[in-house]
């Protein structure tokens, strides 16, 4: 049976679905729902983008300057037989 | 054989540089974690078997202090996990509590996303952002799911916290990072 959800349950199922398998009657139910909820659908390709950015925008820049040479001294002097 | 006197100069920058992405650009918090790994490191110098190359280990132990750092923060006791609940001020911020459907305020815009918008600096720079202006438990539980792709399963075990509070801190930083980035640009 085809059970009428919310936009805020179809957007909590949208979360839950790319994680693990609905239940039948969830998948139906937001189906049903995006079908017909265009708002749903946007938020759908949105949340899968704000994750991939933020996996990106986390990975490490080549570019970007490494350890200062105070903070190189200081891991120095923890590291038996390291340069100081 | 470990050779922790060359540690420094062989990964110390790309150490730092991998946990400076994970601490949004922090740059204490971040010699900070690579302290910590070459101490734990120094303390577990004889677990080292050699079966994997001394630069995995490193980032093994690396990757284990930053979901420390994050569980720390999402122990910030700025709200209680135990207050979690779909019905909480944020989801109704975002939905119509008669109905649960998206207040007109809130509608989700089109987004104007070119090929290769994940590459662009400044759309990175956008999400740093946002995701510091999120709750610690939600930046928290939203880096360790997304970022250091942990399971659900594994982050309610790191949190100790069940997983419908899982699924609701989830949902909200996704709806308030959605949000911040359609505010500052992508829409």
């Amino acid at each position: 049976m085809l059970r009428l959800i919310t936009c805020q349950h179809a957007t909590m199922l949208l979360e839950q679905r790319a994680d693990m398998p609905l239940a039948a009657a969830d998948r139906r139910s937001l189906w049903l729902h995006l079908r017909f909820c265009p708002l749903c659908q946007r938020y759908a390709t949105q949340t899968v983008l704000v994750a991939g950015l933020a996996r990106v925008a986390a990975a490490p820049r080549h570019t970007a300057p490494g350890l200062s040479v105070a903070a190189r001294r200081r891991l120095a002097a923890i590291l038996p037989g390291a340069e100081k | 054989m470990p050779t922790p006197h060359l540690w420094l100069d062989t990964y110390g920058d790309e150490l730092y540089r991998f946990a400076l992405g994970r601490v949004g650009g922090d740059e204490v918090q971040a010699e900070e974690l690579v302290q910590e790994t070459f101490l734990s490191a120094l303390s577990a110098l004889d677990t080292f078997r050699g079966e994997a190359s001394e630069r995995t280990w490193l980032f093994v132990i690396l990757r284990r202090k930053i979901i420390d750092f994050y569980r720390r923060r999402a122990r910030h006791p700025e709200v209680s996990l135990d207050a979690v609940t779909p019905a909480g001020p944020v989801e109704a911020a975002f939905f119509r509590p008669e109905n649960g459907h998206w207040r007109p305020e809130q509608y989700p815009a089109a987004w104007q996303t070119a090929d290769g918008a994940l590459e662009q600096q400044e759309l990175q720079a956008t999400i740093r952002g946002c995701q510091q202006k999120l709750p610690p438990q939600h930046a928290a539980v939203f880096a360790m799911r997304f970022v250091e792709e942990l399971t659900a399963e594994e982050i309610c075990q790191e949190l100790a916290i069940t997983p419908s509070n899982y699924w609701v801190i989830v949902h909200r930083a996704k709806l308030q990072l959605r949000r911040c980035l359609e505010k500052h640009g992508l829409s």
